[in-house]
């Protein structure tokens, strides 16, 4: 019989989960081989010793779990360094904005700063564009529209200036050949011609001024005998005034003496009487 | 083998029990957790062989137990369901560590303190023999041995020998063929059994010492 139980067998044996046939072979070869029943002791040995390992006592701590509790994005890993890095750059982001961080690179010069910002610096170009308003907007369309019209009229003016210029270049040199005409003509007449030129041009003049004459002459007698009527009309007021002024005269004269007349009748009496009491009162003393 | 407790009978009886945590039921979960929670930390405590981390490691375990009970399949293999739950966090745990930079006290013990074992000194503290306090030198010193195997021979010996389970259920919750874990159990044992004689442990002096 060459039956030799491998480890697994042994160790079924020795926990006692072999059952059947195989037990009983196992057994009848440990019967038969006491080299395998010392090894067996052995273990048998090992397992009563580590028997001596003790429990240990200990009291479960609660364990509160949250079955709701969900996977969310940011419960992962990859979700919290993902959060974590957008957190730092908006952290830099956010000191670099507070600190006045300013970084250009410029003909092969990179300069930072804190705290400065360049003329170029893309933010100011930003922030000017909304501080247009919409009247500073009319202000420019009106500006460029009267620069507009100012250059149209100087082009204008320019262009009358030019036709006026052509035109008085034209009939200058058209009444220059007139002149230029007249005086050949002129030059070319006789003395008689001119004799009778002058002749004509007196008898004109002194028919002209004789009628001038005589319709001034009869307006201007109309005018002084108005003028005389006027002043006949005048002088009789005048003296009208003057008497008038001269009876109130008269008038207050007279009546002013009356007055003085009669107030030195009255001192006059009283004179009297006054004297001739006293004559009376010395007469009875 | 581990006594016959209370709660270790009601263990054998909680199939129910994880029936109504795989509804759903809180309060079920919760006495599962009761329930299971001294052998899943004695388990993690023999794997580490350190307190905190076995309270982590079980801690870990039973969250993990009770988000993911709903999902168990067959309720008669939530035991070796719950050991390969443990056993995976034994192992991130340890993986977690072996990262780490940090030692631990236990672990910045001289060479030369391995040599002379403990319980060779007790020999010089007759006068106070408190069979107690014997009795967890001697469980220490044990499980320093079971620390010097590998981790697959630990894994094995831990679920066979201290928490009784079966081959068959070792080998579903370490998703390994059953001869694998006897094979694996035979390798562990003779592996003890030299440490055990290198460091001249015995049943003789272990029952002088006792």
């Amino acid at each position: 019989m060459n039956f030799k139980p491998d480890e697994a067998l042994l160790m079924a044996y020795l926990y006692g989960e072999l059952q059947g046939e195989e037990k009983v072979n196992v057994e009848r070869y440990l019967l038969e081989h006491p080299e395998a029943v010392r090894e067996l002791e052995g273990l048998r040995q090992v397992q009563s010793i580590m028997a001596g390992i003790t429990d240990k006592e200990v009291i479960a701590p609660p364990i509160v779990l949250d079955h709701q509790r969900k996977y969310y994005f940011w419960n992962t890993s990859f979700g919290k360094t993902m959060l974590g890095i957008a957190a730092s750059l908006t952290l830099i982001m956010l000191a670099g904005k507070f600190t006045g961080l300013h970084i250009s690179v410029k003909d092969k010069t990179l300069a930072i700063g804190f705290g400065y910002s360049g003329s170029d610096s893309p933010a100011e170009v930003a922030t000017s564009q909304p501080v247009l308003t919409s009247s500073e907007v009319q202000d420019m369309i009106n500006q460029s529209l009267s620069r507009n019209n100012e250059s149209l009229v100087a082009q204008w003016s320019e262009s009358q200036q030019k036709l006026d210029e052509s035109i008085r270049k034209n009939l200058a040199s058209y009444s220059d050949s007139q002149f230029n005409t007249l005086m050949k003509q002129v030059s070319a007449a006789s003395d008689e011609q001119i004799r009778q030129f002058a002749f004509t041009l007196q008898a004109d003049n002194a028919q002209m001024i004789k009628g001038y004459m005589t319709l001034n002459s009869s307006d201007q007698r109309k005018y002084i005998e108005e003028l005389l009527i006027d002043f006949a009309k005048y002088l009789e007021q005048q003296n009208r005034n003057d008497l008038q002024v001269l009876q109130a005269r008269l008038n207050s004269i007279e009546q002013n003496t009356d007055l003085f007349k009669y107030e030195t009748e009255q001192i006059l009496t009283s004179i009297i009487s006054s004297v001739d009491n006293s004559k009376s009162f010395a007469t009875k003393n | 083998m581990h006594a016959e407790t209370l709660p270790d009978m009601a263990l054998m009886h909680s199939d129910s029990l994880v029936e109504r945590a795989r509804q759903g039921d809180r309060n079920a979960q919760g006495k599962l957790v009761q329930l299971w929670y001294k052998r899943i930390y004695n388990y993690c405590f023999k794997f580490f062989l350190d307190h905190d981390m076995a309270m982590e490691a079980s801690q870990k375990a039973f969250i993990s137990m009770c988000r993911n009970v709903e999902a168990l399949q067959d309720v008669s293999r939530f035991k070796s369901w719950l050991y390969t739950i443990a056993v995976n966090s034994c192992r991130e745990e340890a993986r977690k560590v072996k990262n780490s930079r940090s030692l631990s006290f236990d672990h910045v013990v001289s060479a030369d303190a391995e040599d002379s074992p403990a319980w060779e000194k007790a020999v010089r503290r007759n006068e106070n023999p408190e069979r107690q306090y014997q009795q967890q030198e001697l469980s220490d010193l044990l499980q320093q041995c079971l620390m010097e195997l590998s981790i697959e021979q630990r894994e094995v010996v831990i679920m066979k020998e201290y928490e009784g389970l079966k081959f068959r259920e070792i080998a579903e919750a370490l998703n390994i063929s059953e001869n694998t874990v006897k094979s694996r159990m035979y390798y562990g044992l003779d592996t003890l059994k030299k440490i055990l004689e290198r460091r001249q442990i015995t049943k003789e002096t272990i029952g002088y010492e006792l």
